[in-house]
């Protein structure tokens, strides 16, 4: 018999906060092998930052096996998936490792951007998708509802499909029979030369590289040689297996429609990046699976520690997590402002602020974190063409012929009552209106095409503020455009303050200096002189504030001859000095040069 | 018998008041009753005589009685406490002897025989001769008690009074602050502190600042500089950050504060500094009480110590005297750390020489009145208790 028959791979799609991890534990507690006290909640999400944030970062995959009422014993491969946009790759390759999808939706929210962006990922690559509507023991549940909203808009059947309660429990086995019932097996050529998927690759002090794949064609086993069609960089595998709930598994070989993973003694994620093929060196396929792409990162930004002297450690740390992290770059970087640190790329703004929460809590480090870029591309007069990630760098506009930026197609879903607002939002951060499609009397779906240095300026935000918290955004790439773009420099005492630049359209710059002056000027303490803050486009000045100096800083008693008082006083103030950036000749500290960053909304 | 070599300082603390002002943050209470009061008098002197020994092979030159409000205590009690420290120390012939003093908690009778028991200087607590302000500050007294107060101990022989006068006062304005140093100059007092008002933390002002409104830090500095001004010109000229004086009437036993020389404190949250130490005891009088009385020192006092370093002491003697309008003088400082002091801090102190902050006169390098006034600033740029040098200037 086909072993095969009974395996479904599949995974769990959803918009955030639909409830996605919480179906997840409820499907492993149906393994043979997992008791519920044994559980950890979110057993899926094993990052203490992920589980925190209600968020999947990393891809896991676990085996579970199931004991159907029809007696039969199933073996599930549960693949999760990223929950955000800037992930949308790393979706797209996980979800191309499975036959199937559980499409989990809040029978309270009804369908958000990331639901139609995560379904059409899962019918791009063929799957069988399976609705889910979930939190029905929500008192403002409506079900019936949001299953026609499922036929309506994303076109699936979706009567009598599961209604469940994740969090209860209620209705989870119907989840069980639609997955064996619903998702086909697996099918692929055992014999064949060997086609293997990698979905993900976690690096382990102990293992190596740890690559999770989906055997397509072939086989594959302890000893073989494995090449990787995309650098034709090869190894020996030393361990073949499947991931259990409770961690590695080996087994004598993974087959063509199993899900597993392999070490190899790989020093590197980047050798191993999600979307490769791995074949045999021996006996190799003809074709790599399509797919594949490098996840390049789109937003980027300067990281310095808050205090110089642990440069070393930073960059240790960011090694660390490159580790894991094949779409995180960093090169070092110098500036006059913030001292060294290094210019950092990332999938987009979550993305970044992940990397810069985990070097904080994991590493310990206090940093300063300089406004996300993104790469501007540059045609000189004297036709190079450059590519800026870093506003600094950008040439002056005598250089320039034509200066692009990139867009982004964006979708945003809305009540909508919140619908006029938001329109005005966008049309003020140069979106272009494409379309709009009805979800139904009160909701609609609105297309935009954005740039995406918008998109990074506080977008998010802005957009929850406007909407209550009900709109929703999903967005990508698209292209890049023409634009009217200008550097945006700041000068303190009439120095530039090379960590303040920013690229912006000219139509947003006065409005975006005046706001930044007035922020310095908030956050920079009095000093003994007084301090002109400045804006300026070239040499042209087009804001300014003043910091007045400083005239009261003093101990006037020092009664009964008190000294031990006055010293520590002293002390403090100059333990609070040495935290101090040099911004040209002005002091501040790293908390107001973030205030002054903080990208946010008067 | 050792011949005294040494000079020292005696500060003593009454930490008793009539009643607590809004602002006042100093360790002192309203006492229940006279026992509390004897008993206290009794502890000091007891501390007192533990010192006798140790402070033998000094002379002391000025005692200052603080509080508090020392003259809350009943005259015959102020009089057993300084026949106790002149029998306790070797006094000079003609010590500094001050005490503090609110007006209207003295009388002619208390005044006499302080004045004949060596007491020779008064610091009146004033703060202001507005009457308005007075109450916002919660004083107990008005101008007119003041006067009396004054009147009472010119007649009674003092010679050296001095009057606290506080500016940054809710609701203040350059004019009130005017009004009251003409006013203090023209009774022609020796000397004059002017502070401005701190909030701190926990008094009652600091609770209900929301409810105040303060002059700010700019119209504070035009209050300061405009004062200093004045009091030059009328014949007191600026000696320290908050103190002015006619010529010769300097508070020779504050100055043993800013000069880094030794002194004993006595009672609860009293500082010394003694034998390269600095240390200060609690801010309870019970266990001040209690640890005097046990003999075997059971009940430890003692709130603060650290024992001052060479390097530690060079710093202290620049913050210090940087407080006072003579500021550094090179050769002393030379004599007394064998280094040169525009070595250590020159380039630190070029954009303070520049910026008016500080001056470089033939022998001295000192604040003026506005690098006063921005004193913490400049010190902590200066100063570096916490590292391995003192200094960071070269």
């Amino acid at each position: 018999m086909d072993r095969r028959k009974n395996i479904r791979n599949f995974s769990i799609i959803a918009h955030i906060d639909h409830g996605k991890s919480t179906l997840a534990d409820r499907i492993l507690e149906f393994s043979d092998t997992v008791a519920k006290r044994d559980m950890e909640e979110q057993l899926l999400d094993d990052m203490d930052l992920e589980r925190e944030r209600g968020i999947t970062i990393k891809a896991r995959a676990v085996r579970i096996n199931y004991s159907a009422p029809d007696g039969e014993v199933y073996e599930l491969n549960l693949i999760d998936t990223p929950g955000h946009v800037d992930f949308n790759y790393e979706v797209s390759r996980s979800l191309s490792a499975c036959e199937g999808a559980l499409l989990v939706v809040d029978a309270t929210q009804g369908i958000e951007a990331q639901t139609l962006g995560n379904a059409y990922l899962a019918v791009d690559e063929g799957l069988e998708i399976v609705p889910v509507v979930n939190k029905i023991d929500l008192p403002s549940a409506d079900p019936d509802r949001v299953r026609n909203e499922i036929e309506d808009v994303i076109g699936i059947p979706a009567e009598g499909c599961p209604a469940v309660s994740a969090k209860t429990g209620l209705n989870i086995e119907d989840v069980m029979a639609a997955v064996v019932s619903e998702i086909p097996s697996p099918d692929g050529d055992p014999d064949a030369p060997l086609r293997a998927l990698i979905f993900d690759s976690v690096y382990n002090s102990y293992l190596g590289v740890v690559v999770y794949i989906r055997v397509m064609d072939g086989r594959v086993k302890a000893g073989d040689t494995i090449r990787l069609m995309s650098n034709g960089a090869e190894f020996e595998v030393v361990e073949v297996g499947h991931m259990s709930p409770f961690g590695l598994e080996a087994d004598a070989e993974l087959c063509a429609g199993d899900v597993g993973y392999i070490t190899a003694s790989i020093k590197n994620v980047g050798d191993t990046r999600v979307g490769d093929t791995i074949t045999l060196a021996e006996r190799p396929c003809t074709e790599a699976l399509p797919g594949f792409k490098q996840a390049l990162p789109m937003v980027f930004a300067g990281i310095y520690p808050a205090d110089g002297s642990r440069y070393n450690e930073t960059k240790e740390a960011l090694e660390k997590l490159q580790l894991n992290d094949a779409a995180l770059t960093f090169e070092p970087e110098t500036s006059i402002a913030l001292g060294f640190g290094f210019r950092c790329g990332f999938l987009g703004l979550l993305h970044m602020e992940i990397i810069e929460e985990r070097l904080e809590r994991e590493f310990n480090l206090d940093l300063i974190t300089t406004a996300p870029s993104v790469i501007y591309e540059i045609t000189k007069k004297s036709g190079e063409v450059v590519r800026i990630d870093n506003p600094s760098n950008y040439p002056t506009q005598d250089e320039i012929e034509v200066a692009a930026e990139p867009m982004v197609k964006a979708s945003i879903i809305t009540p909508t009552d919140f619908m006029g607002g938001i329109m005005d939002m966008c049309k003020d951060r140069r979106g272009e209106f494409k379309d709009m499609k009805y979800l139904d009397q009160t909701r609609v779906e609105l297309f935009y095409r954005l740039p995406l240095n918008e998109i990074i300026y506080d977008f998010f935000d802005a957009l929850k503020s406007r909407s209550k918290g009900y709109a929703s955004l999903d967005y990508e790439p698209d292209g890049y455009d023409p634009s009217n773009l200008v550097k945006l420099d700041f000068m303190l005492n009439g120095e530039v303050v090379d960590a303040l630049t920013f690229i912006v359209h000219s139509e947003k710059a006065y409005a975006r200096a005046r706001r930044i002056a007035e922020r310095l000027k908030e956050n920079i303490p009095r000093q003994l002189f007084e301090i002109p803050i400045q804006a300026a486009i070239g040499s042209k000045i087009i804001a300014r504030e003043t910091v007045k100096a400083m005239r009261k800083d003093v101990l006037a008693k020092c009664y009964g001859g008190d000294i031990t008082r006055k010293k520590k006083l002293l002390e403090k103030q100059k333990e609070g000095k040495k935290k101090m950036r040099k911004l040209g000749s002005v002091q501040v500290s790293p908390e107001a040069f973030m205030a002054v960053l903080k990208l946010d909304e008067d | 018998m050792p011949q005294p070599s040494k000079i020292l300082g005696i500060y003593v603390h009454i930490p008793f008041c009539l009643s607590k002002c809004a602002y006042c943050d100093f360790y002192s209470f309203v006492p229940s009753g006279e026992e509390i009061m004897e008993r206290y008098v009794n502890a000091l002197l007891l501390h007192m005589s533990d010192y006798r020994e140790s402070a033998a092979e000094y002379t002391c030159d000025t005692v200052y009685i603080g509080g508090g409000t020392p003259t809350t205590l009943p005259t015959e009690l102020l009089v057993k406490l300084i026949r106790g420290i002149k029998k306790n120390f070797n006094l000079t012939r003609e010590p500094e002897f001050t005490i503090e003093a609110n007006p209207a908690t003295v009388t002619p009778d208390m005044l006499r025989k302080l004045r004949r028991v060596g007491v020779n200087r008064i610091s009146f607590g004033l703060q202001t001769g507005d009457n308005t302000e007075l109450k916002m500050l919660s004083r107990r007294h008005n101008r007119a008690d003041f006067e009396r107060s004054y009147r009472m101990a010119r007649e009674a022989g003092f010679d050296n009074i001095s009057v606290d006068l506080m500016f940054g006062i809710p609701g203040q304005t350059m004019d009130s602050l005017m009004r009251n140093l003409r006013y203090a100059a023209k009774l022609k007092v020796e000397h004059i502190s002017l502070y401005d008002l701190k909030l701190e933390p926990g008094t009652p002002l600091f609770v209900n600042r929301s409810n105040f409104v303060f002059p700010d830090e700019d119209a504070e500095a035009d209050m300061y500089l405009r004062a200093v001004e004045y009091l030059n010109s009328e014949g007191y000229p600026q000696y320290e950050i908050s103190n002015f004086a006619v010529p010769g009437r300097h508070s020779r036993h504050n100055l043993k504060y800013w000069n880094c020389f030794e002194y004993l404190g006595f009672g609860p949250g009293a500082h010394s500094y003694f034998n390269n130490n600095r240390f200060s005891y609690s801010r309870s009088i019970e266990k001040y009480i209690a640890g005097v009385e046990q003999p075997l020192a059971a009940v430890d006092i003692i709130d603060s110590s650290e024992e001052i370093t060479p390097k530690e002491r060079l710093g202290e003697y620049v913050m210090l005297r940087l407080r006072l309008a003579a500021g550094i003088k090179l050769d002393e400082f030379r004599f007394r750390f064998n280094a040169d002091f525009e070595e250590m801090f020159g380039r630190k102190l070029v954009p303070y020489l520049r910026g008016g902050f500080m001056v470089r006169r033939e022998n001295s390098i000192a604040l003026t009145p506005s690098g006063m006034f921005v004193s913490n600033y400049i010190l902590s740029d200066l100063l570096d208790f916490d590292s391995s040098v003192i200094w960071n200037g070269m």
